[in-house]
């Protein structure tokens, strides 16, 4: 399953977190169409390097599967973020 | 120092034994108790495959003034199959060029001789992976740990 959302941590010096949400299934909404139109030249493209398109879709699409759990963290003593997608 | 060990010790001071039939003594006194740990660990069992890669870097100022830095990854190793996985789309006369350049550079190796399960083997083979570094400078300390999780 794609994931669906990300969670951003911020903290500032004076140890106050802003944790924000960001809805990624809104992105591939918004991507979608994108996608849509650009297929035919991705599809020729992948032909003039002689690459399997649906081969190509099917790697990025397990990409973007595996993308669950991903996490970044970074702390200091005067900031510290976090970046995890769920 | 376990009872075995202090035996075997002990019967070589005493002159019973040689010192290679107490090394070798020693190590099959050793044995199952490794290869109950490693279990223990779950490494190589197809059961407890690790899940993520963890990427850990921790760096302390010595002078005091940004104070410590952590940096903690977690990569999914379902990520990195994945990952992988766009090798099998590099066109082959991109890799005819990449060998080339790397014969010019003194490196032999053929990429494409590198098949797609070459390359999942190696993933699997991530799980065994385990870096460490730790570097001292004059005012900095910087330890970077790298393994399966």
């Amino acid at each position: 399953m794609i994931p669906f959302v990300a969670v951003v941590s911020l903290r500032n010096e004076e140890s106050r977190t802003f944790r924000l949400w960001i809805p990624l299934v809104l992105i591939w909404l918004l991507m979608l169409p994108v996608v849509v139109v650009l297929s035919p030249f991705i599809f020729l493209a992948c032909l003039c390097c002689r690459v399997n398109p649906f081969r190509g879709v099917a790697v990025v699409w397990q990409i973007f599967n595996a993308l669950t759990d991903t996490q970044l963290d970074v702390e200091h003593r005067s900031a510290g973020m976090s970046f995890h997608i769920v | 120092m376990s009872e075995h060990r202090r035996q075997i010790l002990q019967m070589l001071s005493e002159g019973k034994i040689s010192a290679d039939e107490a090394e070798r003594l020693i190590a099959a006194a050793e044995e199952p108790s490794a290869a109950k740990s490693s279990d223990a660990g779950g490494r190589g069992t197809g059961k407890d495959r690790p899940k993520y890669l963890r990427v850990q870097v921790d760096s302390e100022d010595g002078g005091g003034h940004d104070g410590p830095t952590k940096v903690n990854v977690r990569v999914p190793m379902r990520l990195l199959r994945a990952g992988v996985k766009l090798a099998y789309l590099i066109p082959t006369a991109a890799l005819q060029k990449a060998n080339l350049a790397m014969h010019e550079k003194g490196i032999p190796v053929d990429l494409t001789q590198i098949k797609p399960e070459n390359l999942e083997d190696l993933v699997e083979q991530l799980s065994d992976l385990s870096v460490d570094v730790d570097q001292k400078d004059s005012d900095t300390t910087v330890k970077v740990r790298v393994f399966c999780e």
